[in-house]
């Protein structure tokens, strides 16, 4: 029981501490961050070193595949209702 | 023998007309529905069939129902007149008399061509089986479930339509008469074919096909559709030698685009691509004149609305000399039954309109006489209009199926190229006939053609080409 008393107070007092420490760094004055990348970065790919194990054959190869084909819709005849219509108009 | 003659034409010529003079009497009367009514049915008596229209339609727009005297008597001068004496009448007063079978037909033939399947069934159903235009009747309504894809009521009217088509043909005592049940007789099984047909059962369609004699009228039409028949049960040789009967002599009047389509696609499936681009480049070289000709005249005299009438009038050498082709278009539209009928109605208007100018002065000869051109006027209208339709169709038509021929030349090329790719080619650079390849069953009859059409032999013809769609290496080709 006095182990967390002694925990709550601590934890209280210690946030106004907290607070007062980032008024502090406002009123000294921004420090300004100045980053810096490379302008250029050189890699030496035949210094390059893959680890693993080839598979690929060693030689230049091309797999054969066959050829994709796209037929055309010819013309068909699914009915003659066109020609029913002409009868029936064609009837007396 | 001279003077017998001029007699009889007298005679004859004094019969066709009565006199109008107890029509005359009744019109003094003061006008009523029952006054119209009169005048109509006196006038039908006398045979003035086109004028007794203008009272008949009068009395049926204002009476609620017909009684079966008049019933008759519309009957009849729809066979005299022609159906769209009444077809095209206010569709509002058709409806309200489809118990008269009479203008059921007539409102049903309206819905029909309206697309209006539902309700040209519904009106159609009050035609009785046995009734005069119970075949038409019967016939349409076919057509119409056929449309809605009800194949079984279909199936079940055109039934119908043989079995009372037939008796009235047995029956008949005028050889015309006969002929025109024949006809719808016939339509009926076509249409049973069709149904068949479209469900894919194609061995059932040629046997319905195969009904129809060659001395019929409907023949060279089927035979497009027995070719397409042939073609999708792939008896590819039957349908090109189906489609060779329209190269003889006896139907050089017929055109049809679609079959030189038909033609080049049989060839192509049976990877005769040569024979097929042959086809092709003959079909752009053989109707593109007669679309020229065509456009020209169409072009032309679109906006007439007399010309074309006239052109079915003027002797052959003229129309010859427009373009043989245009000759032959006049032939065809000519032999079509709906344009034969309205054409022989026309003919009798413009005598009735003889007879009434010849009448003695008075009201109702005016009347008459100022109906009738008026008649007269909107059928020229209409008749004019039917052939410059048939014309404008079929220049669409041969379009149409220039397109579909580029269509099939673009797929040989490709199937050309796709061989290259494949370092192969068809195992013959032209693979031609033998017996061994015809497809025949017992009952179908085999021609050698020697360059000759004979008539019991049309439609029966099959080439015996052999399919040239296997593949070989390169080199390795007969």
């Amino acid at each position: 029981m006095k182990k967390l008393l002694t925990l709550t107070i601590l934890l209280v007092l210690s946030n106004p501490l907290v607070a007062q420490d980032k008024k502090s760094s406002k009123a000294t004055g921004k420090q300004k961050v100045i980053y810096k990348y490379r302008k250029y970065e050189k890699f030496d790919l035949g210094n390059l070193e893959i680890k693993g194990s080839i598979v690929a054959p060693g030689d230049l190869s091309v797999k054969e595949r066959s050829r994709r084909t796209f037929s055309r819709d010819l013309y068909d005849r699914d009915n003659f209702n066109k020609e029913v219509i002409e009868d029936i108009r064609n009837l007396r | 023998m001279k003077k017998l003659v001029l007699i009889l034409t007298f005679t004859l010529g004094f019969n066709a007309f009565a006199s109008i003079d107890k029509a005359s009497e009744i019109y003094k009367k003061p006008q009523s529905l029952k006054r119209d009514r009169e005048l109509s049915i006196e006038l039908f008596k006398s045979k003035y069939f086109f004028s007794a229209l203008a009272f008949a339609k009068n009395y049926i727009a204002g009476v609620k129902e017909l009684d079966p005297e008049f019933e008759a008597v519309i009957a009849k001068l729809m066979i005299k007149t022609g159906t769209m004496s009444f077809s095209y009448m206010d569709r509002k007063i058709l409806k309200r008399h489809l118990k008269s079978p009479t203008l059921a037909l007539a409102y049903g033939i309206r819905m029909s061509q309206l697309k209006k399947w539902n309700e040209s069934n519904k009106a159609l159903s009050n035609v009785p089986a046995d009734h005069r235009f119970g075949p038409e009747a019967r016939m349409l309504q076919g057509a119409a479930l056929n449309m809605l894809m009800k194949d079984n009521e279909a199936v079940e009217m055109y039934k119908q339509c043989i079995k009372v088509s037939k008796k009235i043909e047995d029956d008949a005592a005028k050889e015309k008469l006969g002929r025109y049940y024949a006809i719808i007789k016939e339509s009926c099984f076509i249409h049973l074919g069709r149904i068949e047909y479209r469900n894919g059962n194609y061995e059932e369609a040629k046997l319905l096909y195969r009904s129809i004699p060659k001395t019929s009228y409907r023949f060279p039409y089927i035979l497009m559709e027995k070719a397409w028949n042939a073609y999708q049960r792939e008896d590819y040789n039957r349908s090109l030698g189906v489609l060779v009967t329209y190269k003889n002599p006896l139907m050089s009047s017929y055109f049809f685009p679609e079959s030189e389509v038909l033609r080049a696609l049989s060839y192509f499936k049976l990877c005769l691509w040569e024979d097929s681009m042959v086809t092709i480049e003959n079909y752009y070289k053989r109707y593109k004149t007669k679309s020229d000709a065509l456009k020209s005249i169409l072009m032309k005299h679109k906006r007439s609305h007399t010309y074309f009438l006239k052109l079915i009038f003027a002797p052959i050498e003229e129309t010859e000399k427009l373009h043989p082709y245009v000759r032959n278009m006049m032939t065809q539209i000519r032999k079509k039954i709906k344009f034969s009928i309205d054409l022989v109605s026309y003919k009798k208007a413009q005598n009735e309109l003889k007879f009434i100018k010849k009448l003695p002065t008075s009201k109702l000869k005016y009347l008459m006489e100022g109906e009738l051109k008026e008649t007269l006027k909107w059928r020229t209208t209409h008749l004019n209009h039917y052939i410059k339709k048939q014309m404008f169709d079929f220049v669409n038509q041969i379009h149409r199926f220039s397109y579909e021929m580029f269509n099939i030349k673009l797929e040989i090329l490709a199937r050309k190229r796709d061989l290259v790719w494949e370092n192969k080619q068809l195992i013959s650079s032209r693979s031609r006939g033998s017996h061994e390849n015809l497809k025949r069953e017992s009952d179908e009859h085999f021609y050698d053609f020697r360059g000759e059409f004979w008539a019991d032999e049309l439609g029966d013809y099959s080439f015996g080409l052999k399919s040239n769609c296997e593949k070989v290496r390169v080199g390795v080709a007969k």
